[in-house]
């Protein structure tokens, strides 16, 4: 009886060990999700222009939506919750955590809110981060944290429609820390992109 | 008041230290000639013009056009005879009001006017040529604009054959050549007149009239100042105000239907161009390009492949060569084998991708017309010789224990951005 006892925890606990491995070699499901779903999931999740009454704004929106969508804008600007990106706060940042030789970014809160989104800039402060990294207080995000070297390449008529269609976002209240000089890079002269899933965005009460 | 020994204390404190600050001002004559420049400049400047000024700074590689390198004193936007640096108020107004249709930003409302000034000062200590004074030219009246004056422009526009650049419409239709190149041998396209917004020195008749009076120097674009007299050049100047077309922001509903009905069949008249805007503004180059420690692009690696990314616990990514060597990177590829990576995130040999660092997911909401033109614009890119390590994976065991730390201890893995080539490159 001890024996089979014996036995009976070791089976266990070899299947719960292998259970273990198994879970975590299989989890996040990347490999196991079909590719179709990865792209539905981004289309599905850019909220659609269909609310815009003017129809001039209304196609030129819809431009900007594709473009924002194939630009993988989302890939940085999400916001992370307990099961990894949340797609239901559409571009609202705090995902990803950047860091350089210089400083520590962290994505920024594209939405339309008035205190920590968009909102709080003009359409012309927004062109001109797109364009040349370049923000209102007059710091400049490097090229290799926010990829505005090659958005810069988009025309201008393509970058308005960009502006048009993220003042569409609905808005959500996420407030993003400030850059600040200094990191803690684990090798020296790379830029590091901390992806765990996190939200590096401030807690608020 | 002197009785009081703490003022007196507090005044000789302010006086010595005023003492010894203009002691150290006064011995340092560099600190005190542009102290301020150089803060502006290393704060605001850098990221694209580099640290020395000669426009090589971590993101200049991806810009068109580039940015300005200080060390050549050449400047395209001028109130001085070509050949002549500019003067500070051009400087000034640059600075001031940035370029349009370019990376650099108007400082008017960020940097304060003597700031700017310190910024001026600085730029040309960049460059010897500044010895000389600039030779300003005196700007008349002009002619003011009238049918008459458009249709004198549109004739002198004709015989000074602006169209070999520019196209019979301004917009580079029948041009011999459209994709110049400046004096440092990087990409410039000829300016598409018909876009007033892009004129990188403004787009009133008077800024065109200085444009051709001066020319553009680092650029193909002379000054046409002994080809022309001075009304011809106003009236050519009326007559490319007149080119301008109306820009998607002031468009009525039907006319932005009519405008993206049109961009669809250009693009679909010319899949290499669209499939190169794609690339350009997906940015494709900018992974699949091995970059040294400053950013730069390894001379002639463009789109070669070989930049290392790692990404904790899953392993090494190299880029894949994306020229059209047939060897080495996508010569022997099909286009649906193409497509199935960038839509898919699945190899030739059926292997998956992770959904980043290559945004595959992304690229599948690409429309199929899009998706074609990238592919054709991929085909045209000359072969590059550089053969890529594959996908390098940890060891189960170290992968496991990475997915443990991640999942459940909750750390940080970084997916770091490496520099240099880690393919072999092979001569062609």
């Amino acid at each position: 009886m001890k024996t089979f006892l014996k036995g009976a925890v070791l089976v266990l606990l070899v299947v719960a060990a292998g259970g273990l491995c198994t879970f975590l070699y299989f989890i996040p499901p990347f490999y196991t999700t079909p590719p179709e779903e990865f792209g539905k999931a981004m289309s599905d999740a850019a909220p659609t222009v269909t609310d815009i009454a003017d129809p001039a704004q209304r196609a030129i929106a819809e431009r900007g939506r594709y473009i924002v969508m194939t630009s993988g804008c989302i890939g940085c600007h999400a916001t992370n919750g307990s099961q990894g990106p949340d797609l239901t706060k559409y571009l609202a940042g705090g995902a990803v955590k950047f860091q350089t030789a210089h400083s520590t970014t962290v994505s920024r809160n594209l939405t339309s809110d008035k205190e920590t989104g968009l909102a709080r800039r003009t359409d012309d402060e927004v062109k001109r981060v797109l364009r040349s990294g370049t923000f209102t207080d007059g710091h400049v995000v490097e090229g290799s944290v926010m990829p505005w070297p090659v958005f810069s390449n988009w025309t201008e008529e393509d970058r308005h429609a960009v502006v048009v269609y993220l003042r569409q976002i609905k808005p959500i209240r996420h407030r993003i820390p400030e850059p600040v000089p200094g990191n803690a890079l684990t090798v020296p002269g790379a830029v590091e992109q901390d992806y765990a899933g996190k939200d590096y965005g401030v807690k608020e009460q | 008041m002197m009785q009081n020994p703490r003022f007196a204390s507090v005044l000789a404190i302010a006086a010595s230290s005023l003492a010894l600050a203009g002691t150290m001002i006064l011995m340092s004559p560099r600190l005190a000639a542009q102290p301020r420049g150089k803060t502006v400049y290393d704060a605001h400047c850098v990221e694209c013009h580099g640290p020395t000024g000669h426009g090589d700074g971590p993101s200049a590689t991806y810009l068109v056009p580039r940015p300005r390198d200080f060390s050549t004193g050449k400047f395209k936007i001028r109130t001085t005879e070509t050949g002549s640096v500019p003067s500070d108020e051009d400087l000034n107004g640059s600075i001031r009001r940035g370029m349009y249709g370019t990376s650099m930003p108007g400082w008017e409302r960020i940097l304060s006017d003597s700031e700017i000034a310190d910024l001026v000062a600085y730029v040309k200590s960049f460059s010897t040529q500044f010895t000389a004074p600039p030779k300003p030219i005196a700007i008349g009246d002009g002619v003011p604009s009238s049918p008459t004056s458009v249709a004198r422009g549109s004739q002198v526009y004709d015989r000074l054959q602006c169209s070999k650049c520019h196209g019979t419409d301004g917009r580079g239709a029948g041009a011999v050549r459209t994709d110049f190149e400046d004096d440092h041998e990087q990409p410039l396209p000829s300016a598409d007149l018909s876009e007033p917004w892009t004129f990188h020195g403004g787009a009133t008749a008077r800024d065109i009239y200085t444009r051709f009076r001066t020319g553009m120097m680092g650029t193909p674009m002379p000054s046409f100042a002994d080809a022309a007299s001075d009304s011809d050049m106003w009236d050519l100047a009326n007559y490319v105000v007149s080119l301008a077309r109306k820009p998607v922001w002031s468009m009525s509903a039907e006319e932005v239907r009519q405008f993206y009905t049109a961009k669809d069949a250009e693009a679909k008249a010319d899949p290499v161009k669209r499939g190169k805007y794609l690339v350009e503004t997906l940015g494709c180059a900018q992974c699949h390009s091995p970059a040294d420690k400053d950013k730069h692009v390894l001379p002639g690696m463009r789109l070669a492949g070989g930049l290392v990314l790692r990404i904790e616990p899953f392993g090494d990514f190299p880029t894949g060569n994306l020229t059209s060597d047939k060897a080495t990177g996508l010569g022997n590829w099909t286009d649906d084998e193409i497509k199935r990576v960038v839509t898919k995130g699945t190899l030739r040999d059926g292997t998956r991708l992770l959904p980043f660092p290559m945004d595959w997911g992304s690229f599948s909401t690409l429309t199929p017309d899009d998706l074609s033109a990238l592919v054709t614009y991929l085909r045209t890119v000359p072969p590059v010789v550089n053969k890529v390590p594959p996908l390098s994976k940890p060891l189960l065991p170290i992968y496991l224990w990475g997915k443990f730390r991640m999942l459940i201890l909750g750390s940080d893995p970084p997916m770091v951005f490496f520099s240099g080539n880690a393919g072999t490159k092979g001569a062609h």
